[in-house]
């Protein structure tokens, strides 16, 4: 038969993509490394019980499924962070935190058909395991690094922080269920149906402006201040403090000009537990760096440790980086002189690359 | 920074001119198109392009398009990765529940079967009244369903209602009412903060 297509959301990477998304992937390792973070590597197989286990909402119609021998239900992973916090309860069981881990590794989801999206991914990033959030700033401080060594002309790291909602909506004594569905309208900044919705929960007034004004509280460093008015209660400035100190810091650090701040960023509430942020390069139409505090994460694997940490979605950015260039030095060689031919190739590779060419003609020519 | 602006073909687009027109926008271009598929604002950074409903929603997504404007009902039914930031309060209509006038499907004790363009819309709507009925995706003429038998009911877009009528159909349910939106692209809206709110407080005052 002749078979010549490959599944929904998979891509073939040519030499010339692979050869940029290798040098970019570099160029952040780099920076992992410089921040003391060690490699790993996890199987790209995981049973399914290990997601489920992990997140309380676990999209499972967006994983690849499958069955071992036993009958056991098996998923392609879809992100890191999951099998890492496995990985550190278990074999790290009897190790001291705090554990710096660093990952470069394709990761699996089922996109839309035709929603021009792609269903393997190449994710790079960090966790810091162990530390609480006096450690935000240093983990900032690598996204920016990161966003830095990525080499776009423009880029914005967004933050925002998850307890700020949170506390909110415990405050006005909210229901879970509640809490989600106001998150989601947020998070997607729905300000319509926001609206509507407010209006049908049993808040008072001052409460509902509040929530009613989260979407657009987004914006420079000018924000904080908005942010601190629109606060109804002790606990919420004090969150609001808290970004304005990593910010001081920040400031002091020299990032101030690529820092912004999203107060209705409320994603996977079951999920994020302080920090949350993202990454946004010019004509790229989504983040192409996510990450945030999860707190209770490990707890779910038997192992009660804060960790914070992100990933780079190395593949979004292929296409704005320019072309790596490559020096291929060439040998033209008649047929019959191929060992000749290799024996100069031998020399000249200890400068670089070479390739060998069969050609017409009597003598062997070298092209830089 | 330049703004990419995508509008829905046709009636909506007519109604979001007018507004644009309304704001000092230079959309001459717009209202004098021959065959041209992008158009350059001809006092503003600004261009805008026309497309099909669902492809506003694309373009949008991609980030190909800063801004869409976009029915709700569009926006029910596909995806939803961008944000929904403005209601233009224009193209009003309404999704509703409709049928024979002896056959309400909310009454029916049994399978119930739906025609609809909507099948998202209607499966929501459904599910959130606790029933499961079978849904059967018609991309034309829905009022024909009931009518011919091949389903109990429809839910559908009502501007006017005459249609409806026309066939012997009758309202038994609103789902919820339809305006067009302004929806952005998730990192347009963090890059170009500034042009894009400048934009909507436009629209918004066109609007009001």
């Amino acid at each position: 038969m002749n078979q010549i297509r490959i599944p929904q959301g998979m891509r073939d990477l040519i030499s010339e993509e692979c050869e940029k998304k290798e040098a970019l992937k570099n160029r952040i390792e780099n920076v992992f490394r410089s921040y003391g973070y060690r490699q790993l590597k996890t199987p790209a197989i995981e049973y399914l019980e290990t997601y489920t286990n992990a997140y309380g909402d676990v999209k499972d119609e967006e994983m690849y499924k499958f069955f071992d021998q036993e009958g056991k239900t098996l998923a392609l992973r879809t992100d890191m962070t999951v099998p890492i916090a496995r990985m550190c309860a278990s074999k790290f069981a009897n190790a001291k935190p705090p554990f710096r881990f660093r990952y470069s590794s394709d990761v699996f989801k089922v996109r839309h058909t035709f929603a021009g999206q792609r269903s393997e991914v190449t994710d790079c990033g960090i966790e810091l395991i162990g530390c609480d959030s006096k450690a935000d700033l240093e983990v900032l401080c690598t996204a920016l690094d990161t966003m830095q060594a990525i080499g776009a002309e423009d880029y914005v790291l967004e933050i925002g922080n998850s307890e700020f909602f949170r506390s909110a909506c415990s405050a006005v004594a909210l229901s879970e269920e509640e809490s989600s569905q106001l998150a989601q309208l947020i998070d997607r900044k729905s300000l319509v149906e926001l609206q509507e919705y407010l209006q049908t929960l049993k808040i008072d007034a001052g409460a509902v402006s509040f929530f009613a004004q989260l979407p657009m509280l987004g914006g420079r460093e000018e924000v904080l201040d908005r942010a601190e008015e629109v606060s109804f209660n002790a606990a919420l400035k004090e969150e609001v403090k808290t970004l304005r100190n990593l910010y001081r810091d920040l400031k002091a650090l020299g990032y101030e000009k690529h820092i912004s701040f999203d107060f209705g960023k409320v994603p996977h509430l079951d999920y994020y537990t302080g920090i949350i942020f993202e990454g946004y390069v010019g004509n790229v139409g989504a983040s192409v760096l996510s990450g945030g505090r999860y707190d209770s994460l490990l707890n779910k694997f038997g192992r009660d440790l804060p960790a914070c940490g992100f990933s780079v979605k190395l593949d979004a950015l292929i296409d704005i980086l320019p072309k790596e260039e490559q020096k291929i030095t060439k040998i033209y060689y008649p047929r019959g002189r191929e060992a000749e031919a290799l024996q100069k190739a031998k020399q000249l590779r200890e400068k670089g690359a070479v390739e060998l060419i069969e050609a017409e003609g009597k003598e062997i020519e070298v092209k830089a | 920074m330049s703004l990419s602006i995508a509008l829905t073909k046709g009636r909506l687009e007519k109604k979001t001119v007018e507004m644009l027109a309304k704001s000092g926008y230079g959309i001459e271009k717009l209202q004098d198109k021959g065959r041209a598929l992008v158009f350059p604002d001809t006092q503003k950074d600004i261009q805008y392009f026309l497309a099909k409903p669902n492809d506003v929603i694309t373009y949008v997504e991609h980030g190909v398009a800063d801004i869409g404007i976009v029915g709700k009902d569009t926006l029910m039914e596909g995806g939803k990765d961008y944000y929904e930031l403005l209601d233009l309060n224009t193209g009003i209509c309404s999704f509703i529940l409709a049928g024979m006038p002896d056959n309400n499907p909310l009454e029916k004790v049994g399978h119930i079967k739906i025609g609809t363009k909507y099948p998202n819309v209607t499966a929501e709507y459904f599910h959130a009244k606790g029933m499961e009925p079978e849904i059967i995706k018609i991309d034309g003429s829905v009022e024909l369903g009931p009518v011919l038998g091949l389903c109990d009911g429809i839910v559908d877009i009502m501007e006017t209602g005459t249609t409806l009528k026309e066939n012997g159909l009758v309202v038994f349910d609103t789902v919820c009412r339809i305006s067009a939106r302004a929806i952005v692209n998730k990192v347009s809206f963090k890059l170009k903060r500034d042009e894009i709110n400048a934009f909507l407080n436009d629209l918004k005052e066109a609007r009001d």
